[in-house]
């Protein structure tokens, strides 16, 4: 009991920071599932009676294989990064944001509704005006869950999917009368959609100067969304609005006893989280198409929620996982081509992947928490020894809904 | 192993027997070569400060940890015990602080719970089985009732009765009466002295002394993962105990500081809320602790929440220093000068999974000092002050930047009362400050507080323990059912407080 605490200059186990081991355990465990993940995948394409090194080898020849497969690849990454950003900036104050699928169907209208009405505008102004336009579309969609849940307690997951329903019938409506296009020659037949929109309107082409195709439309959207993860994570991080989301995600008493408003927290966020739903459909329709058909891309809200469970809604693993799914997708293309094994395989892997992450991060963070509890083992912090803050109050920490941190778990396995 | 005459010098022949029982986790000796012998039918209380590796030990009894050296032997036989089921086969159960009841569950429906016996389950015969075997130890529990609907001591016996049905002789309580009041106390004290006329074997975890001296047969302390004595009641006192608890003396009573008591600080009138505050009106002055004493569940979570602003109350007024605050937000309270020690860290004090220099800002990351106004924190700022805050209070910890799940309870606490103070409030909350801190922590806390009302602050001490009432306390009222029902001396004699904390009212029966 002497009074050595944090000035005591005793042997640290190791001089490396707490940080860079949580980011290299957090990368081994990443390395770690992706390999499991391919072993079991190598297991059903044998069953196929294929050989999993060659399937791999084409699936990694067309996505990283050529300066194409790589503009493909990042350019399948670019809405899923979006995507998966906004899911998380939700997550992170505890929500569960299922309408991303509905608020980038929302932007996708104001966005062609900004095109079309605003092409007087000389390009540099019409391309932000453009994507203004799509982030309010894709707040005004997502404000809506987010005031009926603090105003009224409306659970976010069932308002959200009511939501995307409504939204895919508004795309509809928009193109069956105001956004009908005009500009087809009279009798040609043209797949339901919204008029051209102008050259200058549109996201310009990156890959070429990289000596890629332009049919991978590989435009500056890509690194639009790099910087969006970086001022997310900067948001979630440095901010007193991520800090204060972070609070009310993990312990939302604690935050309002500290004179966190929850309401007005919940609110912002998913105001964030609309805007950057509003950029998920900004790689189809501005780089992709250069209009709003009827056909657009959908479901790339639900895989956001898939990547973001990947890049376990961390920002940059964002970025990493969503550059995974876009290989993997752009593996369906070399499946076809040069095996017999079915392209659903590609779904089946992508389904593993998210299993052993959920599995190896699991194991991970126990190791982690583990570490840090030995550390403070020898450190004197831990007067107690057996579980650390266990005899707090009443109820403890299982109503906190930090179990997965709760050193205390790792030990009755 | 048949026929082995185990430990010679007892006429019993002990039930259990633990030796040399070593348990180590990551840095930390829990258990050091520990021996502990359980006989029949007695009640064996394992005392010792938080860490001192009670709680280790018995979940080595149980099954939970596997030890890393040393043998259990029941009846005489070495025996392992590699789960909690091969515990209960040995008839060895435990009830842990935190319950696991299925709460839509009735009563009967969790007792019998992995035991059903049989594919076609008989619930009428199964609730008579449970009526009966609450019954013959005077259990006070209705078989037909919902989990959700009781109370904390309810719920407990259910977790004893849930031991009982299998059959259990030897039940482990990891401090049993940490969640119930006073009078629940009692009535579990009975259920324990009649369950050792029927022979039944209890190991009570404890740090409450007083509790130790009342109910146990023999005192095994432990300090530091290691057995420093072995006594009975009969032989000893609380003042010895503590001393072998912690290994050195302790002060039950901490020397009051003389201050001049000034203007109120803390105004209320009339206090109405949500049927659980029924027109209270106190005052707190300046250098003045008022302890709110009384049994939990009357009102003392919703006067704490309501003068902090996390409940905004039906009528009446706060006034703190004249101005009104009655619902306010928590933020403009807080900003007015009030700091708030809530009853339960985990959830309203602390956000465990996030570091302790954000713990620490935790209610100020608005100031100008922490944030700018385009709402970037400065970090740098802010973890400068935690590790002032973590220099100042002790608090143990590897660095700022470790998770607050990591801190002991203590330390947690440490670390709450070292935020809430650091603003100097006008006016201190404090609720239920020591509840779980072992006898240690407490005389710090305790220190804290007096320290506040020497500065000339005012404190609001609301406590379920009559002890702390008494220590830190200039005036102390009643609270019951939501009403004040006296107002008393320091020096007035628990018997008077005590009826007060009944509402003078005969007609109360628990």
């Amino acid at each position: 009991m002497s009074a050595e605490g944090m000035a005591a200059p005793m042997a640290a186990p190791r001089a490396r920071p707490a940080w860079l081991e949580s980011f290299a355990g957090q990368l081994l465990a990443l390395l770690a599932s992706f390999g499991i993940a391919l072993v079991i995948g190598a297991l059903l394409i044998l069953a196929y009676g294929e050989n999993p090194i060659e399937v791999y080898r084409s699936i990694f020849d067309a996505s990283l294989g050529s300066a194409d497969g790589i503009g493909y690849v990042l350019s399948i990454a670019t809405p899923l990064i979006f995507a998966a950003l906004a899911v998380s900036v939700c997550f992170k104050g505890g929500m569960f944001n299922i309408g991303v699928e509905g608020q980038y169907y929302v932007a996708m209208i104001l966005a062609a509704v900004a095109e079309l009405n605003l092409d007087f505008l000389p390009g540099p102004l019409l391309v932000p005006a453009v994507l203004i336009a799509a982030m309010l579309g894709g707040m005004i969609w997502a404000a809506i869950p987010g005031v009926l849940k603090v105003r009224t307690g409306a659970h976010e997951v069932v308002t959200t999917i009511m939501l995307n329903g409504i939204a895919i019938s508004l795309v509809g409506w928009a193109l069956n009368g105001p956004l009908k296009y005009n500009d087809a020659p009279e009798g040609a037949f043209v797949d339901l959609r919204t008029n051209v929109f102008p050259k200058t309107g549109l996201a310009g082409d990156l890959g070429s100067a990289f000596g890629i195709t332009p049919g991978a439309h590989l435009s500056w959207l890509f690194m639009l969304a790099v910087a969006a993860a970086v001022i997310v994570w900067f948001l979630i991080r440095r901010t007193r609005l991520g800090y204060e989301a972070r609070a009310v995600g993990s312990s939302p008493g604690s935050a309002k006893a500290g004179g966190v408003s929850i309401g007005s927290t919940q609110v912002r966020l998913f105001l964030i989280s609309g805007a950057l739903a509003g950029l998920v459909g900004m790689q189809n329709i501005l780089a992709d198409r250069g209009y709003l058909p009827l056909n657009f891309v959908v479901g790339l809200g639900f895989t956001g929620i898939a990547v973001a469970f990947l890049g376990q809604n961390n920002p940059i693993g964002i970025i990493f996982a969503a550059l995974l799914w876009g290989i993997l997708s752009r593996g369906e293309v070399a499946l076809q081509i040069s095996s017999q094994v079915p392209r659903e395989f590609i779904i089946i892997l992508q389904g593993l992947l998210i299993l052993t992450v959920v599995i190896t991060y699991q194991i991970a963070k126990r190791r982690l928490a583990a570490r840090q509890l030995q550390r403070a083992g020898m450190f004197g912090e831990l007067d107690d020894s057996d579980a650390p803050g266990e005899s707090a109050g009443p109820r403890g920490p299982e109503e906190t809904g930090a179990e997965a941190l709760e050193p205390s778990d790792e030990k009755r396995i | 192993m048949t026929g082995g005459d185990g430990a010679g010098g007892s006429a019993t022949p002990p039930l259990v027997v633990l030796e040399r029982i070593t348990k180590r986790f990551p840095g930390v000796l829990a258990n050091d070569e520990v021996d502990l012998e359980l006989r029949a039918g007695e009640v064996h209380a394992l005392i010792g400060e938080n860490g001192a590796g009670k709680s280790t030990l018995m979940r080595v009894l149980y099954g939970m940890y596997p030890a890393d050296g040393g043998r259990i032997l029941v009846r005489g036989h070495e025996v392992k015990i590699g789960s909690p089921r091969d515990a209960i086969a040995n008839g060895i159960g435990m009830v842990h602080q935190h319950f696991v009841l299925v709460d839509p569950f009735t009563v009967t429906e969790n007792i019998i719970l992995g035991e059903e016996g049989g594919e076609r389950l008989d619930m009428d015969a199964a609730q008579e089985r449970v009526a009966e075997l609450a019954d013959s130890y005077a259990f006070r529990v209705n078989p037909g009732a919902v989990v959700e609907e009781l109370s904390v001591g309810e719920e407990q016996r259910v977790e004893i009765l849930k031991a009982l049905y299998r059959g259990v002789e030897i039940l482990v309580l990891d401090e049993p009466t940490a969640v119930l009041t006073p009078s629940e106390t009692k009535d579990l004290f009975g259920n324990l002295r009649k369950l050792r006329e029927a022979g039944r074997t209890i190991v009570f975890i404890s740090h409450k002394l007083d509790e130790v001296m009342e109910i146990a047969d023999r005192i095994t302390v432990l300090r530091r993962g290691r057995v420093v004595g072995e006594t009975r009641p009969s032989e000893t006192s609380k003042a010895k105990l503590a001393e072998m608890m912690v290994g050195r003396p302790v002060l039950f009573r901490l020397e009051k500081p003389m201050v001049e008591i000034g203007e109120p600080v803390l105004k209320v009138e009339n206090l109405t809320g949500e049927g659980k505050l029924n027109g209270i009106s106190l005052e707190v002055r300046a250098g003045e602790i008022l302890g709110v004493a009384g049994v939990e569940g009357n009102g003392q979570r919703e006067l704490a929440e309501s003068l902090i602003g996390l409940r905004t109350p039906e009528s009446g007024t706060i006034e703190l220093e004249g101005a009104a605050i009655a619902g306010r937000a928590v933020f403009d309270i807080r900003n007015a000068g009030v700091g708030y020690i809530p009853e339960d860290r985990h959830e309203q004090g602390l956000v465990l999974n996030m570091s302790l220099w954000e713990n620490a800002v935790l209610g100020r990351q608005d100031d100008a000092d922490f944030s700018g106004s385009l709402g970037f924190l400065f970090i740098r700022r802010i973890k400068d002050l935690a590790a002032r805050l973590v220099k100042l209070f002790d608090i143990r910890a590897r660095s700022v930047d470790v998770a607050a799940s990591t801190l002991s309870g203590g330390n947690q606490q440490k670390l709450i009362l070292a935020r809430e103070l650091e603003t100097d409030p006008k006016l201190l909350i404090a609720a239920q400050p020591t509840r779980g801190l072992d006898v240690g922590a407490i005389e710090f806390v305790w220190t804290q507080i007096l320290d506040q009302k020497a500065a000339g602050r005012g404190v609001l001490l609301i406590s379920a323990e009559l002890d702390e009432i008494y220590a830190l306390s200039d005036r102390i009222v009643t609270l019951y059912e939501g009403k004040i029902t006296g107002e008393f001396p320091p020096d007035a004699p628990p018997e008077q407080i005590g009826i007060g904390m009944l509402g003078h009212a005969p007609e109360e029966a628990a």
